[in-house]
């Protein structure tokens, strides 16, 4: 089962905000407008305009105002990986060329500076003080995950906190925006805001892990890249960080992390993983996270939203890749 | 105000800014954010030239200064080299410095700056990736752009202040102060994307050279002309023409002596 078909119901909405996605990239520049169309068509599972649209439903749900909150979200997102891709020097994205592939590394920065400013523009229209301070300190925040990563990397000695602290900033936080700030213009009490920002920040933990355990257990092609691409390039993510724990295993990574990686050394690294109780121990932490997700499901009102919100998070649990 | 006033006043400002967009892994790993004094003057200069001030309209100053920044720092991002930890940082401090100001304005209440600085920092990315578009473009299309990229946000802050008056003036100062480090590039024998781009239209660095000391030449004669139009008190005045006189007169000398 693909993630999409479980938020059906929202196909008008969503196919509505992807033509707006599209509008909003418009630009006089026709190498902007190549390069955002580019990423934009790339894909996505848009999992973050469906968390403001899903949040919004506990409120008085207008789409014209959710796509106010939809769009601007989304146009973050594919700003920072755009930028991202320079940053690990990724050439393929989603099985295409990344911007910074197909043009250059200045063309990349253009046009996540391009497109962060649209979602800026678009959603000042929004005149709530309040969610303007959420979004630019969850933006800061982002920010600031992200160096600790760069400064975290090659340190395989560094503790389970600093690995949930840099996710929680990297992944998390926008997913948890996403379902308070639809939240909070769709006008529900603090409180259900409050639950929908916790299961988005709970879901987005979850997420960033299952996503750090299938760089590891998903083939090359399925992941669009090698396996285990996130210890080549020296991020040490929660498998490692378990599977470190048995001497040998701590050995073998600790000779091999920042090395120039023979194909058969990554193979043996990525099967050592995939073989030991790393990933399983892994699959527990997200599974609690998982669990606290649905927890503050339970303090929801019943319905579609709620329903749609909980098969999700056990998607998200499950999912192949 | 004196010469002396008008430099502790802009020290202020750029020590302010540099603390609002402080962060130790930066520091550290990049070259810091970009604070350049020319701007900083051009945001006060309504406040030197004595008009309505208030600390909401010098708070909105500051964030155009960190806007420059984070654009700034997304320029020093190599085109094509591999990602070091030096540019991996500075495309990250380009966006940090990006939250700070949205997060400066968004503090002060200023949604509608917000979006006028989203638009223009639109105009200012339109501009600059015109450079790698391969599109070819007449002088005076390259000079427009410069032009844009130099002062579309200092121009969106005059207007949203009704300091419309002095971006005329700001446009050629700093366009000025552009095409002089523009001039020195070369000159040293360093290729920037302006530089590459006069190349490719005037199709020699001799004629790109030539330009630039032209460009130059016209641009401090606009500068003395239009600064006397205005109502600026002596030592402001001063202050100004003092930043251009150094470098007149380079292109007539290049032709009397080549």
């Amino acid at each position: 089962m693909k993630l999409k078909l479980l938020y059906s119901d929202l196909k008008p909405e969503l196919d509505m905000i992807e033509k707006e996605l599209e509008q909003a990239v418009d630009s006089e520049s026709l190498l902007l407008n190549d390069a955002s169309l580019h990423l934009l068509q790339a894909g996505g599972k848009r999992i973050r305009p469906v968390f403001v649209l899903l949040a919004g439903k506990f409120g008085n749900y207008n789409i014209d105002v959710m796509k106010q909150v939809a769009v601007p979200l989304e146009l973050i997102h594919m700003a920072s990986l755009v930028h991202d891709d320079v940053i690990d020097d990724s050439e393929v994205r989603r099985g295409k060329p990344t911007v910074k592939a197909e043009w250059n590394n200045s063309v990349a920065m253009y046009t996540g500076d391009f497109i962060l400013a649209r979602a800026l523009e678009y959603i000042s229209e929004i005149d709530s003080p309040k969610l303007h301070h959420i979004l630019s300190k969850t933006m800061i925040e982002v920010c600031r995950g992200e160096i600790i990563q760069i400064e975290d990397k090659y340190k395989l000695d560094q503790n389970l906190r600093d690995y949930l602290r840099r996710i929680k900033r990297k992944t998390a936080l926008l997913i948890s925006s996403s379902c308070e700030l639809g939240a909070l213009v769709s006008g529900t009490d603090e409180k259900t805001a409050a639950h929908l920002r916790r299961f988005g920040y709970f879901i987005g933990m979850s997420f960033q892990i299952i996503d750090d355990i299938l760089d590891f257990t998903s083939t090359d092609e399925e992941l669009g890249k090698p396996a285990g691409s996130d210890f080549i390039q020296g991020n040490i993510t929660l498998p490692i960080l378990c599977a470190r724990k048995n001497p040998e295993v701590y050995s073998l990574l600790k000779n091999n992390l920042g090395k120039e990686l023979t194909e058969p050394e990554r193979l043996h690294i990525v099967k050592t993983i995939r073989d030991s109780t790393a990933i399983d121990e892994a699959k527990a932490i997200s599974e609690r996270y998982l669990q606290k997700a649905l927890e503050e499901l339970a303090y929801l009102p019943k319905g579609n939203a709620n329903k749609t919100m909980r098969k999700i998070a056990f998607f998200i649990g499950k999912r192949k890749f | 105000m004196n010469e002396q006033l008008i430099h502790s006043k802009i020290t202020s400002m750029e020590i302010d800014v540099l603390r609002a967009v402080k962060q130790r892994t930066l520091e550290k790993f990049t070259e810091g954010p970009s604070v350049e004094r020319a701007r900083l003057f051009f945001l006060l200069l309504p406040y030197f030239d004595e008009k309505h001030w208030s600390g909401e309209i010098e708070a909105s100053a500051k964030t155009v200064s960190i806007v420059y920044a984070a654009l700034h720092a997304h320029d020093q991002v190599k085109e094509n080299a591999s990602a070091t930890k030096k540019q991996q940082l500075t495309v990250l401090a380009g966006d940090f410095y990006s939250g700070i100001y949205y997060q400066m304005l968004a503090n002060l209440n200023n949604i509608t700056m917000i979006q006028r600085l989203a638009t223009a920092i639109i105009k200012v990315s339109e501009k600059k990736a015109s450079f790698h578009d391969g599109l070819e473009r007449t002088t005076a299309e390259l000079d427009r752009s410069v032009q844009q990229i130099e002062t579309e946000l200092l121009a969106t802050f005059y207007n949203f202040y009704g300091f419309d008056n002095y971006t005329p003036l700001a446009t050629l100062m700093l366009s000025y102060i552009r095409y002089k480090d523009e001039l020195e590039c070369l000159q040293g024998g360093s290729e920037t994307r302006i530089i590459r781009a006069l190349n490719e239209t005037l199709q020699h660095p001799l004629h790109t050279e030539r330009w630039l000391l032209e460009k130059l030449d016209i641009l401090h004669d606009q500068i003395s002309l239009t600064i006397n139009s205005y109502n600026f008190n002596y030592d402001l005045k001063n202050f100004m023409l003092h930043q251009i006189t150094p470098h007149q007169h380079r292109a007539e000398q290049l032709t009397r002596e080549g």
